[in-house]
């Protein structure tokens, strides 16, 4: 499902590589945290697999996609079969809840008929059926990552980034997105999530893959945060 | 696609950029105005060239009394003049190029002037000794005029043999720079719109940066993405030269046809169907240009 290989990335300026040698296979259905200190590499390693940033060597194949010679035309296309979260949410201001997700469908195309099928779906799903017309601004953090969940698996991606999700929630409300994440696990969708979070990914026991300096340090399945600390 | 939201994606964004949009609005109609203004004044030139180039005509003048002393040291030309100047205009080697020509004498010369110098008070102190006896010829091809030119110079007895062209010649040319620099004018202002919808575009891009990644991240193809952007330089372009077309219209109807026909009664001018027929052009200009650029800005703006 995910094939990294050999992975090098050096950024233009930058004394060190960002990604040095990183080798990884993730199958599907998998749930990772993928964990190490800030600058370790967890963030650039997402980009590669987005597509938003290409290896200085290696290859990488997400999704049966060779990303290092797909052409460009192809990367939107490639984009569908991923979703995305981020810490910040990214949710437009000007929308509300209903629209944000159905936005997301609306620039891909996507029937009418299919958005007013769909939206209310995934509102249901991450319990926010009732705030479809709350802008943003009305919403709590957490019911703001909960829209932005919505939004990056209504198109039903086979692949779910998450780039430190719970970052800026509190315990209680990441323990619900943690929830809500295992649930969309359970019906087949591959997660990577980025986090530093340690209580989330010590109770968890999944996969854990742990960078340092750009290197894979530590892959275990079943495994906490670190050990030693 | 979803037309109705590429759509309403390009309002959102003309409301946001409103005040931009207007100046490129502005911008594209002037420049185009000028365009117009310029086609239409060489097609005006196109057309008054054939119509007098057709009557212009070959003098061949005859000395007179009054005619200067170094040019015309024997004073009046005789008939023998006359008989040689006929002569030549029939001979093998001028007649191919000659249509028709006449003889016009002192009497007839005067009658003329007297006719088109009717309300000028030049009109009471001429005398009919005082006009030249003219051969007027009128050629097949006008621009053989240096021929014909060249053949009676020098010739003892005519004053002056004159190209009618000479003296258009020069009004043409006077139009004809007044048009270019109405096109040059054009050219910079067109080229200062291009400028304009570039930045325009750009910003409109920043200003709705975060639906831009939000669109590249769930996977919009580049052309949805940069459709809504191309389209709102379109929109501008097209009311622009909508707008050109207007004023090239009103210009035509209101001076032109009202004012400069009414002046100049026999002079054809142009009309509504040639400024109906500069529309598409204008229009397509102003579209093509907008289009062009904004595209190009938006492209470098946006990569994948």
């Amino acid at each position: 499902m995910i094939s990294i290989s050999q992975v090098t990335k050096a950024y233009r300026g930058a004394p060190r590589s960002a990604l040095d040698d990183v080798s990884l296979e993730i199958d599907k259905g998998e749930f990772v945290f993928l964990v190490g200190a800030s600058g370790s590499g967890k963030s650039s390693l997402m980009r590669m697999i987005l597509r938003e940033d290409l290896p200085t060597a290696g290859s990488i194949h997400v999704l049966g996609e060779n990303l290092v010679g797909i052409p460009n035309r192809r990367v939107p296309h490639f984009r569908r079969k991923l979703g995305v979260v981020f810490q910040d949410f990214r949710l437009l201001p000007n929308k509300t809840a209903a629209q944000n997700v159905a936005f997301s469908l609306e620039v891909i195309g996507k029937s009418a008929g299919f958005i007013s099928e769909a939206v209310p779906d995934v509102l249901r799903l991450v319990g926010l059926e009732d705030k479809a017309n709350s802008l943003p601004s009305e919403l709590s953090g957490g019911e703001q990552q909960r829209i932005a969940l919505a939004r990056a698996i209504v198109n039903k991606p086979a692949i779910l980034l998450a780039d430190e999700p719970t970052g800026n929630l509190d315990p209680a409300t990441s323990e619900g997105i943690m929830a809500l994440l295992e649930r969309i696990n359970l019906t087949g969708t591959t997660i990577v999530m980025a986090t530093h979070d340690r209580g989330i990914v010590d109770r968890g026991r999944k996969r854990v893959i742990e960078l340092s300096l750009g290197k894979v340090i530590r892959d275990e399945r079943g495994s906490g945060y670190g050990l030693e600390r | 696609m979803r037309f109705s939201f590429v759509f309403s994606e390009m309002g959102i964004a003309i409301k946001r950029n409103l005040s931009m949009i207007i100046s490129v609005i502005l911008v594209t109609f002037i420049s185009l105005t000028f365009v117009g203004t310029a086609g239409l004044m060489q097609q005006q030139i196109g057309s008054m060239k054939t119509y007098w180039y057709d009557k212009a005509q070959v003098a061949v003048y005859l000395c007179t009394k009054t005619s200067p002393k170094d040019i015309c040291p024997q004073g009046e030309a005789s008939k023998d003049v006359q008989k040689t100047v006929k002569l030549r205009l029939k001979s093998n080697t001028l007649e191919p190029y000659i249509d028709k020509y006449y003889f016009e004498n002192h009497a007839k010369a005067y009658k003329t002037f007297q006719k088109e110098f009717k309300d000028n008070a030049v009109a009471k102190y001429v005398t009919p000794a005082q006009l030249n006896e003219t051969f007027w010829i009128n050629l097949k091809d006008p621009n053989k005029a240096p021929i014909i030119i060249e053949s009676f110079s020098g010739l003892s007895g005519i004053e002056e043999v004159k190209d009618q062209r000479s003296y258009l010649d020069q009004i043409f040319s006077m139009l004809n720079i007044a048009s270019l620099a109405a096109i040059s004018i054009a050219g910079l202002m067109l080229f200062s719109a291009v400028l304009l919808i570039s930045t325009t575009i750009r910003l409109s891009a920043v200003m709705r940066r975060r639906e831009i990644g939000i669109m590249r991240l769930v996977g919009a193809s580049n052309f949805y993405i940069q459709l809504p952007f191309i389209l709102e330089g379109v929109v501008a372009g097209v009311i622009g030269s909508l707008l050109a077309g207007g004023a090239i219209f009103a210009l035509v109807q209101f001076f032109v046809q009202g004012f400069l026909a009414q002046q100049l009664p026999f002079t054809s001018f142009v009309g509504i169907p040639d400024a109906l027929a500069l529309l598409p052009g204008l229009v397509l200009v102003g579209a093509g240009l907008a289009a062009i650029a904004a595209a190009s800005s938006i492209r470098r703006y946006l990569r994948v």
